[in-house]
């Protein structure tokens, strides 16, 4: 018969506070180097300040660009092999055939979301950062950190890149860097050319009247500019209802919206012309054969 | 200022600023043949009422060279920027027979951009203002 052999039991362990004590410490010294930076809740003396700042509540529609018209002196100095890429572009577009910069619904980026857009913007100031909505195309978001953190070293590239910021006066100044390669600086919605790398963007927001702001931009972007590219827009602050930012899908367009065989409904795909114009379903492959302008 | 005077003055303000801004947002309206605007009568199918564009879907008897069928007729804006034209989503309802005026596509496929719209019988028209940075498609 097997006998199980008699395993004394051990001893309770005396506890030893300091060792209980050291134990919770150690996992935090080792980590102390990567432990995460975490936001301060805001005091209500952070809120509190908000009301020292320039007031940027209400909705912002914006103008025609101020400074840079097509062709103008204020365009774009593009690099001499960049250049001879542009103008081919831009004779595309005259005849017809335009670049497709933003009709994958892919986020506009810098500069693009002031220079081209056309929709209200607004400025959420909040403790610690500055909130941009939009509705170029559909919804949009960008933050501006104002709490005082620097770039990171490496930041993972994005379509608005990392932006921080802080207040001169009436001026709120933005830094952003971290741009991805393919963000395009445009020339109109169907011109533009992908900074290509290294972009960095200086910014002033401004309110220049009781109901007036201006945002002026300079863009440097050495892959393909010969020199920083300076445009501006001015806003003019709206508190009617019927400017309040709505849902705006940008792809929401891209669907008929219809019925099922069942009465269910449904989104149906819609063909598309290689500008982005949207096709009654039969027009979606064969051109018009016999499509003469009466 | 009354807010309806502030956006009077804004427009007519903006009525003033130098052309060459782009037309519409989102995608160029280069597929669009402005030198060879068309105006025929058609039936309201829908209203799309969706960003970027929204789009004026009508069908059309045989016009011209082009055979009967539905035509997309692209707006210039978005709903958010159209409701401040004074459009809402039901400017113009399944059924509406309305004389269009478009820019045809240059490739001949049945789509345009929309110009103006009168509605038969009333008269009405459905035109596109100028809000900050659009143009009235030319």
């Amino acid at each position: 018969m097997y006998t199980k052999p008699a395993i004394p039991e051990p001893a309770p362990a005396r506890p030893r506070r300091w060792l209980t004590v050291l134990g919770c410490l150690l996992p935090l010294a080792a980590h102390a180097a990567d432990a995460p930076v975490t936001n301060p809740a805001p005091t209500r003396a952070d809120w509190a300040a908000i009301a020292d700042l320039p007031d940027l509540s209400g909705v912002w529609a914006p103008g025609p660009l101020d400074k840079y018209t097509p062709g103008g002196p204020e365009a774009p100095q593009w690099l001499p092999n960049v250049a001879k890429q542009v103008e081919h572009l831009k004779q595309l577009d005259a005849e017809g055939h335009p670049q497709n910069i933003y009709v994958n619904c892919l986020p506009e980026g810098l500069p693009s979301s002031v220079t081209q857009n056309l929709n209200s913007v607004e400025f959420l100031v909040t403790p610690g950062r500055v909130t941009v909505l939009s509705e170029f195309d559909g919804n949009r978001l960008r933050r501006v950190w104002t709490d005082g953190r620097p770039h990171p070293a490496d930041p993972d590239p994005s379509f608005s890149g990392h932006s921080i910021g802080h207040w001169e006066g009436k001026t709120l100044v933005v830094d952003t860097i971290g741009f991805l390669p393919e963000v395009f600086i445009p020339l109109s919605q169907g011109v533009g050319f992908p900074n290509n790398g290294d972009m960095h963007v200086e910014e002033r927001i401004t309110l220049t009247g009781p109901d007036t702001l201006r945002q002026d931009i300079l863009v440097h972007a050495p892959k393909v500019l010969a020199a920083p590219w300076h445009a501006s827009r001015s806003y003019v602050r709206h508190r009617e209802r019927n400017y309040d930012l709505v849902e705006s899908s940008c792809r929401q367009g891209d669907f008929l919206e219809t019925t099922d065989a069942n009465g269910n409904f449904v989104y149906v795909p819609l063909p598309k012309d290689a500008g982005g114009d949207r096709l009654p379903l039969d027009q979606a492959t064969a051109p018009n054969p016999s499509g003469t302008h009466p | 200022m009354t807010p309806a005077f502030r956006t009077l003055a804004v427009l007519a303000t903006l009525a003033l600023a130098p052309i060459g801004v782009p037309v519409s947002a989102h995608h160029s309206f280069a597929m669009f043949d402005p030198s060879k605007p068309m105006k025929f009568e058609a039936t309201v199918q829908s209203l799309q009422w969706t960003a970027p564009h929204a789009v004026l879907w009508v069908d059309a008897p045989k016009v011209g060279g082009y055979d009967a069928g539905v035509w997309s007729l692209e707006l210039p804006t978005s709903p958010a920027n159209l409701a401040k034209m004074g459009w809402s989503r039901t400017s113009a309802k399944a059924g509406d027979k309305l004389v269009v005026e478009i820019n045809p596509m240059r490739d001949g496929r049945r789509a345009g951009q929309f110009k103006r719209a009168t509605f038969v019988g009333t008269g009405q028209v459905l035109s596109i203002g100028a809000i900050p940075g659009v143009q009235p498609p030319k």
